[in-house]
């Protein structure tokens, strides 16, 4: 992707181009007041990073420049080479070097740095304070110097959050002008909407496009982090990280930023096995983490998968019982899936003892909570003695949401696709009442199915969900969601169109209500409550 | 009650409701008669938006309203407490739309004077940490008061239930009480809470 590699370079220039400033402006001080600590070590730190960034991306002169004045600097901070007026006058003449190369990275007939600068940059840096070689004059080839300003800019994120609220607001008047201008039949109107339609729609993923970050930026940091616990742990742990150019908002990259520090922890705490116990199993001794993203439709999958030792179903079944969240007769025959969803549940916990980087109580119901939250959906596979895997699916973008549309008691609803397993219409017939439930067959799977008019509008002290009395007509459109490992059938009155909604979150004092994400206004001006699943789902079991 | 109120485009904003309060009056000895309290300009006034909840005047600041609309058509929310009458959307905003009668437990007096046109309004209410829109049956009307009215703490305020802090004062105008409330605090943070059902 060559685009990718051009922002790449324009990134580092302008990083580079900052440093630069930055450098000049600590020199100034230096010069004035060679004690100065604090700017001698923020020069050491610009240079430093300055090099390392120019390794990184391949301009290898910046960065053998950048090597030569740290070095210097080095010299300085040991006292080995005291800042006197020669000296000064080369790392003058280094800095400006750089700023040079920096801003003629993409000329090629720049040629090479100056040799004599150069040679004066080795002199001081090779022969210490005692040096009596001359430093030659260099000419002064930098008087003329223009000034430029960085054609990147700093945006802090509150900025784009309002930018994208607004656009959001945009969106829905659109829709209303649209739907309007088909109304009035007007066909000059319609012109104007179906262009101000494209417009808005090109805003839109401009905002959207200028919140996106590389998942790179989060990924690059568990390398370190893995290493440390694992030689804090004594284990071997190889990290694969894979699909850091994967773009994601960067507003839910933070909301994930510790839920995936916390499961990697986890991983290696409590997922892979020490060596011997590694080779004793027959596995090769240094375990294998994978940290993968890619993208899927709309959304971005992040894979985190160790070849550990797996959780023990067993163990979680019997964990489950102790803490009556289910009865032992149920519990045999869960499916593996269901049962494993049980680690989500608050408190939930199989660790033991308590490490230094987990163990400390919380739990995967945090993870789970902020995934949540932002609407996404986080899964878990384990099969014992081969590892774990856990699955975050996450939207890219935070405002704009696929969403199935429908109409419970003339109340329109939506449900964010991400959550949204299948549709499907059954009679009446096949709906079966089991205890306090309905249940059908839907594709060959038993999945529990509530008629969502008696969970949101039947009088609380005598809702009846096990009763198919309660259902009009005989085809019933049900919307399976999905949620913890968990499907569920909601049983709509009517089911409508899938369609992209800006979700407005309600305001004070309805932001507590968690049965409700938010709002959205269709076309029609109308208001549509978006139903948040896992507050549903959550609902529907404490009432069943 | 979703019915598509047309009648969103008659919402007044409020400069508009103050012109139309008095000559919509119907009851003449309900007059507020803003003359009657002399602008004398020295004492400090108060400028009320008084309304009818049950039988009883009550009024709110007008600082605390943004605006006096024709009641649009509301979105129920279910699984909410009975007072939250749903959602609405005015002028592109959210509110959340309230009956106070029911939240304060007065008694509604039965409907038979005008036929019940059935037209309800909404003062769209801005309190400093939400906005809300309040219901009431009839078109509310205005009132310069001078501060010295409204007497701040009746020694009856003491005898009724704590919780209730919500009134401000009581204001005396022409034989009538009037409620003042304290928009601040229709909502207590208990109640605020107790939404999340």
């Amino acid at each position: 992707m060559k685009s990718r590699e051009q922002e790449y370079k324009e990134i580092f220039i302008a990083e580079a181009l900052e440093y630069y400033d930055a450098l000049n402006r600590h020199i100034s001080v230096l010069e004035k007041n060679p004690q100065d600590d604090q700017a001698l070590a923020e020069t050491f730190r610009l240079l430093h990073n300055l090099k390392a960034n120019a390794k990184a991306i391949g301009y290898l002169q910046i960065s053998d420049v950048s090597h030569k004045l740290e070095t210097a600097f080095s010299l300085i901070r040991s006292k080995e080479l005291s800042f006197s007026q020669e000296v000064v006058a080369v790392l003058f003449d280094g800095i400006d070097l750089l700023g040079d190369l920096i801003t003629n990275i993409d000329n090629d007939t720049y040629g090479e740095p100056d040799p004599v600068l150069m040679r004066n940059l080795d002199i001081i840096v090779d022969s210490l304070s005692d040096s009596t070689i001359e430093l030659a004059k260099v000419q002064k080839y930098n008087t003329a110097k223009s000034l430029s300003l960085s054609d990147l800019i700093y945006i802090p994120i509150k900025k784009l959050d309002h930018m994208l609220n607004l656009v959001g607001e945009l969106m829905i008047d659109r829709d209303r002008i649209i739907s309007l201008s088909r109304e009035l039949d007007n066909d000059e109107l319609k012109n104007v909407s179906s262009h101000l339609y494209r417009i808005t729609e090109d805003l839109q993923y401009s905002v959207m496009g200028a919140r996106l970050v590389n998942i790179g930026s989060l990924f690059n940091k568990f390398p370190r982090i893995v290493r440390d616990i694992a030689i804090a742990e004594n284990k071997e742990v190889n990290l694969v990280l894979e699909g850091q150019d994967i773009q994601i908002d960067r507003n839910i990259l933070q909301i994930i930023t510790d839920s995936l520090l916390h499961l990697v922890r986890n991983a290696v705490n409590h997922g892979i096995e020490s060596a011997a116990e590694r080779v004793k199993k027959g596995k090769p001794s240094t375990g294998q983490l994978s940290l993968i993203a890619r993208n899927d439709r709309d959304n971005v999958i992040i894979t985190l998968e160790d070849d550990g030792k797996g959780i023990d179903l067993k163990q979680v079944r019997d964990a489950a019982i102790e803490r009556k969240l289910i009865m032992p007769d149920v519990a045999k025959a869960l499916p593996d899936t269901e049962m494993l969803s049980f680690l989500f549940e608050p408190g939930f916990s199989l660790a033991k003892e308590v490490t230094e980087f987990s163990g400390r109580g919380v739990g995967l119901d945090v993870v789970k909570n902020a995934i949540d939250s932002m609407g996404g959906r986080i899964s878990i596979n384990s099969v014992k003695g081969k590892g774990t895997t856990f699955i975050l699916q996450l939207p890219t973008s935070i405002a704009v949401k696929g969403a199935l549309l429908f109409e419970v008691d003339n109340i329109f609803y939506a449900i964010p696709l991400i959550h949204t397993e299948q549709v499907v219409a059954i009679t009446t017939d096949e709906l079966h009442e089991v205890g306090e439930v309905m249940v059908a067959d839907i594709k060959g799977e038993t999945v529990t199915v509530v008629y969502l008019h008696e969970l949101l509008n039947a009088e609380e002290a005598d809702m009846r969900l096990g009763d198919k009395s309660k259902l009009k007509g005989q085809i019933q459109n049900i919307i399976v969601v999905s949620y913890n490992n968990r499907k569920l059938g909601l049983i709509v009155d009517k089911l409508y169109r899938q369609q992209d909604i800006v979700i407005k979150p309600l305001s004070k004092p309805l932001d507590t209500i968690d049965l409700y994400g938010g709002v959205t206004l269709l076309g029609t001006g109308k208001v549509c409550l978006v139903l948040d699943v896992p507050a549903i789902t959550r609902f529907f079991i404490t009432r069943r | 009650m979703s019915k598509q109120g047309k009648k969103e485009t008659d919402s007044v904003i409020l400069s508009q409701a103050e012109s139309v309060a008095s000559p919509a009056l119907t009851d003449p000895k309900e007059s507020p008669a803003p003359e009657a309290a002399k602008v004398s300009a020295i004492t400090e006034m108060v400028h009320l938006i008084v309304f009818k909840l049950g039988a009883e005047d009550y009024a709110i600041k007008i600082d605390q309203i943004k605006e006096v609309t024709v009641t649009p058509s509301i979105t129920r929310m279910p699984r909410t407490p009975g007072f939250v009458k749903g959602v609405a959307n005015i002028r592109g905003d959210i509110i959340a739309i309230m009956n106070l009668e029911e939240r304060f437990g007065i008694r509604q007096v039965a409907e038979q004077e005008g036929a019940g046109s059935g037209v309800t309004y909404t003062l769209v209410i801005e309190a400093k940490e939400y906005s809300i829109g309040v219901i009431v049956r009839e078109m509310p009307q205005s009132l310069n008061l001078a501060v010295s009215k409204i007497d701040k703490t009746p020694a009856f305020l003491q005898d009724i239930n704590v919780h209730e802090n919500y009134i401000e004062g009581i204001a005396k105008v022409d034989n009538r009480l009037i409620i003042v409330l304290d928009m601040y605090r229709i909502l207590t943070s208990d109640e605020i809470s107790q939404l999340s059902v």
